[in-house]
């Protein structure tokens, strides 16, 4: 099993859809010819992300599921997976965030923190790169190919858990070019109905995908410019029946999903919780989320690998260090030749390792010797900038390999939530978070 | 006779100070009664991490000093516990992490069933009421209140910016909150009708500058608040995350939340707590409920009496059916409305006033005097619940009484 899935063009362009990357994964693994090879041939395919290096997408195992959980702080959660069986009954699976692993919604970056809890979540993931320090539970590498009995179906509990990126569906569906077509909505009382749709490429669908039924309620809300409308309203303008059936002559339209308990014995039905009826709506809330991101970034300093450390003398070193990816650009247009910057050694939880007084308190200070823009596309999780500085305080949290956190001039000097940092003395726990916080469910 | 007058004096004694160690006692919900609120602790912080399977969460609790080094303290919602955002009933799942939630909150009522620590476990002067009755974000409190934020003047630059505002009551006889100082920025939202606007479109408007000072003239409205860490030592300072510009826009969010937090009761069922049981024969008995407090009132109106049907279902103290792997319906017991009685004078916060007579032929242990349960009348949607709402097939004792050690311990 080779590359089946050819990067054809930027970064967030990927020519075909990482579900058909999912389960053409699991159809490889059961297509091996020789039966009494196969372990064998499984032992050799297990891939695991190595400390300092960003993983190639075409070996990251695709999912979709409900955030059930987060613990921002630790950079993980829980997400109800998707499968073929009763949604209802699937355990929240616990994932924890990658260090370059990148959160998108509204069609912006984000942080876990702004998700809202019940949204539908689109998961590129890997087994966990370094087991004994798993911050979620480790499960057995063949896991997604289990039938998690009681009606689940297998692919349910992935044991790839550690998330390069986990994103809304309106984003995954600027980021693929795609859109929902609405053929009908039916109203089914004055404020709740059922609407059929298709899920295509925006400019060239031909119609014939499969068609798909999702409900709505009261609490929609249906974005058109700088509005932010109610069913009532469409009814008004006659644009949605009052009450019965009405066709929608397939506008192209962007959904936000969530799930709530369907009744009939339905396994499966996701729940509408936003339309946005054009570009403008669209772009309102991802400038809005893009917003909230860049003050964060701005707070809690952009986080990248250490490439290569040149030791000098009397703690003098020059380290070269990639910036992570998915930002706004005009967070890496801060990084400028012969300006200040600093820098602190951070966990993989991108938790800075000291902050007391602030991450500015016990950061190395230096001066960016170059910033320059690795040439061809970087990988999913890496920004394909590069950043050489120079420091007189190189220390053990700067070493190749190792997550840093660092600031560039210009952006605020703010001490941190007590949670976003390790604080003085850790203890083991605080640098590796116990995935015992996880509860077992049984039947 | 001098014995008698010893033993006399004895027993004064001890009796003074039992009373005054009664009187010392601190205090604490019973279960099955819903405490005085004038007996609970009120505190604002921002909402930091939420648990909302078991109603439970940590805030960042503001207190005068700084306000960053504030560890996270854990919280539990009372079974009656009431939640708010937006001015309407909602659930912990509803609330954005960052909001800046006030809360108003009890001892734990049985420290050895909480769900979160019931000792300090850091320096500061942090509460140990922990146990919370009603949490609500900042225009719920006004509209509950009857206080709005007015604004004074604003001061722009590069798209960010301090408002002055004070929050007054909107009686004219009260007086006046002090001024305070509230950072914005692009990310702000504003709504005015149905429009959801940027600073950018105010600016454009003329409504704003697009730098510099502006009088605001005393502007009513609701403001959400949020925290983000601040510059040049300022230990406390919020942040404005929405602005309501007018009721229209008030009304519009109510509604919003109302909607989505009607349609989870309609299938999670109302919480109510198990006032009495008339014991019948054959496992049949009649029970009368209190219905929890705090819904919209077309959920109350859902409870009708004289041949209405229904089904109760055990629960614990987070709210979480007893069991559920077949929908709550499965094992829940069955029967009828008998009567809906609306309590007289003002029900106390947590308790809607309203008790629901209920006969049923399936009288179980979960059912009793005191107990939380959770009653549905049969027209509402008949749905299975997730998992982590249910308690499930044996339950351990862990998943009946969360343990607090999910919650790290700063230092």
């Amino acid at each position: 099993m080779k590359i089946f899935l050819v990067l054809r063009s930027s970064f967030f362009v990927l020519s075909s859809s990482f579900f058909v990357l999912g389960s053409s994964s699991i159809k490889v693994f059961a297509a091996n010819e020789a039966q009494g090879t196969k372990n064998q041939e499984q032992v050799a395919e297990i891939y695991r992300p190595q400390a300092g290096k960003f993983p190639p997408v075409e070996k990251a195992h695709a999912y979709r599921g409900e955030l059930i959980f987060v613990d921002h702080a630790n950079r993980r959660g829980s997400i109800r997976v998707a499968g073929e069986g009763m949604f209802r009954r699937n355990d929240p699976h616990p994932f924890a965030m990658l260090p370059y692993g990148m959160v998108r919604y509204h069609g912006a970056p984000a942080d876990l923190r702004d998700i809202p809890l019940g949204t539908m979540m689109h998961v590129l993931a890997y087994l966990p790169p370094d087991p004994r320090i798993s911050a979620v539970p480790v499960l057995p590498e063949n896991n997604k190919e289990k039938d998690a009995g009681h009606y689940r179906g297998a692919g349910v509990f992935p044991a790839e858990n550690h998330v390069l990126l986990i994103e809304d569906e309106a984003s995954y569906c600027l980021r693929e070019g795609k859109a929902w077509k609405l053929k009908e909505v039916e109203l089914q009382s004055s404020n709740q109905g059922m609407i059929l749709a298709t899920l295509e490429a925006k400019q060239s669908g031909d119609g014939k995908a499969t068609e798909q039924k999702l409900t709505f309620d009261g609490a929609l809300r249906i974005w058109r410019g700088r509005e932010c409308l109610t069913i009532a309203e469409l009814i008004a303008e006659g644009a949605w029946p009052a009450s019965g059936k009405k066709s929608l002559n397939a506008p192209s339209v962007l959904l936000g999903l969530t799930w709530k308990p369907t009744p009939d014995g339905i396994f499966q039905r996701f729940h509408i919780s936003d339309i946005w009826l054009d570009d403008a709506a669209i772009q309102r809330a991802a400038k809005n989320q893009t917003e909230t991101h860049t003050a964060l970034i701005r707070g809690r300093w952009m986080p990248a690998f250490v490439d290569t450390v040149e030791y000098g003398k009397f703690g003098r070193a020059t380290v070269t260090v990639t910036l992570f990816g998915g930002m706004d650009s005009s967070l890496y247009a801060d990084f400028n030749k012969d300006s200040p910057v600093l820098i602190n050694g951070a966990e993989n939880t991108l938790k800075h390792d000291g902050g007391h007084y602030g991450p500015g308190h016990l950061a190395s200070r230096g001066t960016i010797l170059g910033v320059v823009k690795t040439p061809g596309t970087a990988p999913m999780g890496s920004s394909g900038i590069q950043v050489r500085f120079e420091t007189d305080l190189i220390i053990e949290g700067i070493r190749p390999g190792r997550v840093v956190r660092i600031h560039p001039k210009g952006w605020p000097d703010v001490v941190l939530p007590r949670e976003e940092y390790l604080g003085d003395g850790p203890r083991q726990e605080d640098r590796f978070p116990s995935p015992a916080i996880f509860p077992k469910y049984n039947l | 006779m001098r014995l008698c007058l010893s033993c006399f004096s004895l027993a004064l004694c001890l009796g003074a100070s039992l009373l005054a160690i009664a009187a010392e006692e601190p205090f604490r919900p019973e279960q099955g009664k819903f405490p005085p609120l004038d007996k609970s602790v009120a505190y604002r912080g921002e909402l930091v991490f939420v648990d909302h399977a078991t109603r439970r969460g940590s805030l960042r609790v503001e207190f005068k000093s700084e306000f960053f080094r504030s560890p996270p303290t854990p919280f539990a919602m009372l079974p009656y516990g009431m939640v708010r955002y937006h001015g309407a009933p909602a659930d912990l799942r509803d609330i954005p992490i960052g909001t800046i939630m006030n809360i108003r909150a009890f001892l734990p009522p049985d420290p050895k069933n909480s769900s979160v620590v019931t000792t300090p476990n850091h320096w500061y002067p942090l509460p140990l009421e922990n146990h919370a009755i009603l949490i609500e974000d900042e225009p719920s409190l006004c509209l509950r209140e009857g206080k709005t934020w007015k604004l004074k003047e604003v001061d722009l630059q590069n798209n960010q910016g301090i408002v002055l505002a004070t929050r007054d009551s909107q009686d004219a006889a009260a007086a006046k909150g002090p001024e305070e100082k509230l950072t914005i920025d692009s990310t702000t939202r504003f709504w005015r009708g149905r429009e959801n606007l940027s600073l950018a479109d105010l600016v454009a408007e003329g409504t704003w500058p697009a730098s510099g000072k502006k009088s605001l003239g005393g502007q009513s409205v609701l403001l959400g608040l949020i925290w983000k860490p601040c510059p040049d030592g300022i230990f406390v300072r919020y942040h404005i995350s929405d602005v309501w510009l007018d009721d229209k826009a008030t009304q519009r969010a109510i509604q919003s939340q109302t909607e989505v937090h009607k349609s989870l009761i309609r299938s999670r069922w109302m919480p109510a707590f198990v006032d009495k049981v008339e014991y019948g024969k054959f496992g049949r008995a009649t029970a009368t409920v209190t219905l929890f407090g705090g819904m919209d009132p077309s959920l109350y109106a859902d409870f009708k009496k004289d041949g209405y049907t229904g089904a109760i279902n055990g629960a614990e103290n987070t709210l979480k059916h007893a069991g559920g792997s077949y929908g709550p319906a499965h094992m829940a017991s069955q029967g009828t409305i008998l009567e809906v009685i609306k309590t007289p004078g003002v029900a106390p916060m947590g308790s809607s006033g309203i008790q629901v007579r209920f006969e049923t032929d399936l009288i179980i242990e979960g059912i009793r005097p005191g107990r939380v349960v959770r009653i549905r009348p049969s027209d509402w949607p008949k749905v299975y619940i997730p998992r982590e709402e249910f308690l499930g097939e044996g339950a351990k004792i862990e998943d009946r009484f969360p343990r607090p050690d999910i919650f790290p311990v700063y230092r």
